[in-house]
């Protein structure tokens, strides 16, 4: 199963990843694979887990690197792309990295999907947690997604973002089987919605200044107490989710 | 036929990534060192079904550690010739995958193997390792008669094993890099960037790779077999109809279908008449500077201006779209080592210019007494210097503009050849004449797709 976590810049999609990531290590025996998809994300942090290499790494290299002989640039990739891996008992994690450079990537992109396929197969979850705004969509980086969450505040610019992912997503005919709404630094407030251009609110994390003492020093979110608020919440929704 | 093997041999394991937690021992790769090789023998120097293990085997390894490791495959049959080696070589990737809880990625002396604890603990050895490749060998290729396995994990053997290993691969390389495009069978088309370019078709053979680099003919030969309805296409190359220019029948044909008919012919091997087409996606642009009646190659990172005066950046706009503009090609940088590489222009003898940093990544592919004879941007800024350049190092375009010179005192009429045709239709890039490009150049088209135009009065007027 393929779930990604998608919003605005600044609303909470690596803390929702990592929680859904916690809750998954502790309640369930399942291989997960964690894609950080987000170039100014730290979800490597959240998971206290390091990395050296980023696919973006690997990317910039294979122009420069002789492909050997009768491999298949494909082939060459999936070697590549397991160097990069970070492996856990049961979680491993694949960093994107920077962005594009000004060369071309529509080949490379396209294969470099093919072979990241090839390893999420190997995973009975894969969690990605995707960049901010909607270019994943338009680039079909998340065209075979099973759950889309999407995660807002209850500002304005966050619940649109929301309603302009699920255009968007009809425009280029790009279907999940699921897509929910997740609402973030929830804070009591009069909500007289239940769901948004037809995305049901699956969900609300209230607010939580354990999340925010965590970041500020540095302690990997995973490790929050089982019974603060906001995992509190996650597990809740995470229970609709893997029923 | 692997009954007597302790674990599943099936396709149905291609793909099965053996995780940090899952493995018994690493074999090979990053943290240890190892190659594979696959050799044709004469009969007698192969012993078949034979499988030797020199080193520990796996119950002898330490559980969680890498070690070396080295695997010969010698092949020996009346009808093969030793270009299989690299096809059966390949294949041993694809057979030990096969395996249930072995996994195998890239070929080489940059292997990576690791065998599950739980493939381990039912009792897979080495030895078997041989057998299933073996068993393989024989079942696909009729023509395999024997086959033996050597496999390699005392550190010394490995370190001997891997040294004769690349010198055979770096002998092979070398007549790969021979392959051309007569003697391949079929071409191949990349179409991944009509979405951007709907009349661009990649035509790729085996001098020319896809402009942006990535796709070569080896790889759309790969590409074509995993997936038949992808991006990746065959053409047929049909007759030769001109083996300098690089046109062939097919490739018209198939250009000629798959642009909508936009495209008609393709020179493979020119700049001029009927240069390839680019979506966008290229790392370099060689382009003609009638001036000195020679070509510059500026590549993708290079961010200053062209001694005629504008940047890559720029030129990309007159290449890209899928359009053929005559006296401009995208290009991969890798076709710069092509025998083929512009040769109906002249090939190397006809580039002057390039930026410094391009000229150093492919100083292999220049002829030797050329090299200081192509300038960069340290030697030369505009025409004017350039000019200088090429006359102080005698570059062998100079003997062009002799000729020319010549004509032009002795015949009159000539002078409405080629060249100045040429120098009419290009002078479009001038960056003086950038804003309204396609109003200059004689036979212009303009293309509008789902457009509205709302106007009051249009005026166009020949100047």
């Amino acid at each position: 199963m393929i779930l990604a976590v998608s919003g605005k810049g600044g609303v909470g999609k690596t803390l929702v990843s990592s929680l859904i990531i916690k809750y998954l290590l502790e309640n369930t025996n399942y291989k997960i694979l964690a894609i950080d998809a987000d170039p100014d994300s730290n979800l490597p942090e959240s998971l206290g887990l390091e990395y050296e290499k980023t696919i973006g790494d690997i990317r910039e290299e294979i122009t420069e690197d002789k492909v050997p002989a009768g491999m298949t640039l494909q082939e060459y990739f999936e070697y590549k792309l397991m160097s990069v891996l970070v492996e856990t008992d049961r979680l491993d994690l694949l960093v994107m990295g920077r962005s594009e450079g000004p060369g071309c990537y529509c080949a490379i992109n396209h294969i470099l999907r093919q072979a990241i396929d090839t390893l999420a197969k190997n995973y009975d979850y894969v969690i990605i947690d995707c960049e901010a705004g909607l270019e994943h969509l338009s680039r079909r980086t998340t065209q075979d997604v099973d759950v889309m969450l999407i995660v807002s505040d209850l500002s304005k610019k966050g619940i649109n973002t929301a309603r302009r992912i699920r255009e968007l997503a009809n425009e280029l005919h790009i279907s999940f089987k699921e897509i929910y709404l997740i609402i973030n630094m929830y804070n009591n407030e009069k909500i007289d919605f239940e769901e948004v251009n037809g995305i049901k609110v699956i969900g609300k994390i209230p607010y939580d200044p354990l999340v925010k003492e965590y970041d500020i020093k540095g302690i990997p979110l995973i490790k929050i107490p089982k019974d603060s608020p906001s995992y509190v919440a996650i597990k809740e929704i995470c229970k609709k989710i893997f029923k | 036929m692997f009954e007597d093997i302790p674990v599943d041999v099936s396709p149905i394991y291609e793909g099965e990534r053996i995780r940090k937690g899952q493995y018994y021992v690493e074999l090979a790769g990053p943290k240890s060192k190892g190659a594979e090789l696959a050799r044709v023998l004469p009969m007698d120097e192969v012993e078949d079904e034979r499988v030797t293990i020199i080193g520990p085997d796996l119950d002898q390894m330490q559980e969680g550690k890498a070690y070396p490791f080295g695997l010969y495959v010698k092949i020996a049959g009346e009808d093969l010739e030793t270009d299989l080696e690299g096809v059966f070589e390949r294949k041993i990737h694809y057979y030990l995958n096969y395996i249930q809880g072995f996994m195998h990625l890239n070929s080489r002396d940059i292997i990576w193997c690791r065998v599950s604890k739980e493939s381990y603990k039912k009792g897979l050895r080495l030895y078997h390792i041989g057998k299933v490749l073996i068993r393989m060998y024989k079942k696909e290729f009729s023509a395999i008669k024997k086959v033996e396995v050597v496999i390699y994990t005392d550190p010394k053997e490995v370190d001997r094993f891997v040294e004769e290993a690349r010198k055979v691969y770096a002998k092979r390389d070398e007549r790969l890099r021979g392959l051309k495009d007569e003697d391949a069978d079929v071409f191949y088309s990349c179409l991944l960037c009509q979405s951007f370019a709907p009349t661009h078709v990649c035509v790729i053979t085996p001098n020319r790779p896809g402009g942006c680099g990535a796709v070569t003919w080896l790889e759309g030969r790969a590409a074509v077999k995993i997936d038949p309805n992808g991006p990746i296409g065959v053409i047929e190359k049909g007759k030769c109809l001109d083996p300098v220019k690089g046109e062939y029948e097919g490739v018209n044909k198939y250009v000629k279908e798959k642009s909508g008919g936009k495209v008609q012919r393709v020179y493979l091997y020119s700049l001029f008449e009927y240069p390839h087409t680019s979506c966008g996606c290229f790392e370099a642009i060689a382009f003609y500077i009638p001036e000195v009646d020679g070509i510059g190659i500026v590549h993708r990172e290079f961010k200053g201006a062209t001694p005629i005066g504008i940047p890559f950046s720029t030129l990309a706009g007159q290449v890209g779209g899928g359009m053929q503009s005559n006296g401009f090609l995208g290009i991969a940088i890798e076709f710069m080592r092509s025998p083929k590489f512009l040769q109906a222009d002249g090939g190397w003898y006809r580039v002057v210019w390039m930026p410094k940093a391009l000229k150093e990544r492919v100083k292999d592919a220049i002829p030797k007494e050329l090299y200081d004879k192509i300038a960069t941007e340290e030697d030369a800024k505009d025409i004017e210097s350039l000019r200088k350049f090429l006359i102080e190092r005698q570059h062998p375009v100079t003997k062009r503009w002799k000729k020319e010179e010549v004509k032009e005192e002795k015949v009159e009429e000539k002078k409405e050849e080629k060249p100045e045709e040429k120098v009419q239709q290009i002078q479009f890039v001038q960056p003086q004449l950038a804003q309204a490009p396609g109003l200059i150049v004689p036979n212009f088209t303009i293309i509008l797709k789902n457009a509205k135009i709302y106007a009051e009065k249009i005026i166009i007027k020949k100047k």
